[in-house]
């Protein structure tokens, strides 16, 4: 176990983190949808759009529904934010630059994923709307899908460090970095990556065809949180797998922790790019695929793991 | 309803969270972990068994207010006396133990024909339960011959009376 920060340092962080990689999710999804689609662009208003944009949500009236369940829809924002916040948390970005490397890092930060489905559902559930349920329930059926795939493909990178703590899965990574010696890891992991920040082609819950799923009925500062909330936890998902996948901060002449951003970096630039390069999917058919063909996958994945380490 | 299993939710985070206090960090945290995911699956379950449209415009699910307000302070009131004034062992554990590296030896090491028994009879009963719960089978539809139930319960199930018959009746 690495040595951890202070409490205070280690809340700048964890605060650091997410809103420096919210903010450059949101630059650069602009400016690949903007380079996307072709015509003149100019990078400074990609720069500033993701602020104005901040700012028009903070100013805007809150919009209500008939009988909606207050408290939960208040919370459940600020619990995904959270979860994202406890995804960084556990994940080191130098030997000893860590909020909180525990021992069990690994099963901390599955349980964070875990919840992430509590904080969907809630979120559709208690705007008490019809199409905010469906996105609720359609994320039910998707998380649940892909949550074995995840817990797999990431305990494969836990066997060669023969522990649970993120540290630990850095350090065995060394000589080799998994993303070479599990080759079924990182794309699996980027598949569940997806669906975890219901992202791109995994956008189940707030999906246009929903009119905007959990996300119809919410306006104002709400709505701000939530998407602030969503693109931290892309960046968790983001983080741990540059830490698990992609040799974390060991790297040539840089120093650790930039190591770790760059990777970060470019995973959420893989992201950015599957989500405007690819078109969604049928939940109908990513539960199928998931039960058919990403758990055995990752049970492979596993196994071969194992058997690379008797 | 909704509400009430995550309420739920949040005293099995509690325990798992005293679990953590008590150094057995993996055991906790895999309980909160496993725990997000079954309160949501019962909690669908739940809606699914409401009478009104998956769930919009939920019931009320909290019946007798004051007696379980009371009931809730009362039952506060004794646990948390009973955890100030009762004389608890005194064994600190040493903060060295590896407790997940002991928990793995024991699950597959003297316990494992115990625990491995127990989770092929679990994966057999859920295997039965969704042969016997699936529509269709290697023998066909389970619903091959079933009649769907009347609007008037007191209509005979299993008359199929040929149209002849009906029309000389009506007339």
């Amino acid at each position: 176990m690495s040595g951890s920060l202070e409490p205070w340092a280690a809340v700048l962080f964890v605060g650091a983190v997410v809103g420096l990689g919210v903010y450059a999710v949101a630059v650069m999804d602009r400016l690949v949808a903007r380079s996307f689609s072709g015509g003149s662009f100019r990078a400074s208003a990609a720069f500033l759009t993701p602020v104005r944009d901040a700012c028009l949500l903070l100013t805007q009236r809150r919009t209500d529904t008939e009988r909606p369940d207050a408290q939960a829809w208040a919370l459940a924002p600020a619990l995904l934010a959270g979860l994202a916040a406890v995804g960084i948390a556990v994940v080191p970005f130098d030997a000893d630059l860590a909020a909180a490397d525990i021992g069990s890092g690994f099963v901390l930060f599955a349980a964070a994923v875990a919840f992430v489905m509590v904080a969907v559902y809630v979120h559709g559930w208690s705007a008490n709307s019809t199409f905010s349920m469906v996105g609720g329930y359609r994320f039910v059926a998707a998380a649940l899908s892909y949550q074995i795939p995840f817990l797999l493909a990431l305990l494969g990178t836990a066997l060669p460090a023969e522990s649970l703590s993120v540290g630990e899965i850095v350090r065995a990574q060394e000589s080799l970095w998994n993303v070479v010696r599990q080759p079924l890891g990182l794309p699996l992991y980027l598949v569940v990556a997806a669906g975890v920040s219901f992202w791109g082609p995994l956008n189940f819950p707030d999906t246009p065809d929903l009119g905007g799923g959990t996300m119809l009925e919410v306006s104002g500062p709400a709505r701000l949180l939530w998407s602030v909330a969503r693109g931290a936890m892309l960046v968790a998902v983001a983080v741990m797998g540059a830490a698990a996948f992609m040799g974390g901060w060991f790297g040539p002449v840089l120093p650790g922790p930039v190591w770790m951003s760059l990777k970060t970096l470019f995973l959420l630039v893989v992201l950015i790019l599957v989500r405007h390069m690819i078109v969604r999917v049928r939940l109908e058919r990513f539960v199928i695929i998931a039960w058919t063909v990403l758990i055995p996958l990752a049970l492979v994945d596993v196994f071969v793991s194992g058997l690379l380490i008797l | 309803m909704v509400r009430a299993a995550y309420w739920l939710l949040a005293s099995f985070v509690g325990v798992g969270a005293i679990l953590v206090l008590l150094a057995a960090e993996f055991l906790g945290l895999v309980l909160i972990l496993m725990m997000a995911g079954e309160m949501t699956i019962m909690a669908v379950f739940m809606v699914m068994f409401m009478m009104n449209p998956a769930g919009l415009n939920p019931m009320q699910m909290v019946h007798q207010h004051r007696v379980s307000i009371a009931g809730g302070v009362i039952a506060f009131l004794a646990l948390a006396s009973a955890g100030i004034f009762a004389a608890f062992p005194d064994r600190p554990a040493s903060a060295t133990d590896d407790t997940t590296a002991e928990l793995g030896i024991e699950l597959l090491g003297d316990s494992m024909l115990v625990f491995q028994t127990a989770g092929v009879a679990l994966l057999t009963t859920m295997i039965g339960a969704i042969v016997l719960s699936s529509r269709t089978g290697r023998f066909g539809d389970a619903q091959e011959g079933s009649e769907a139930p009347h609007l008037q319960p007191d209509e005979p199930l299993h008359t199929p009376e040929p149209p002849e018959a009906e029309e000389v009746h009506h007339h």
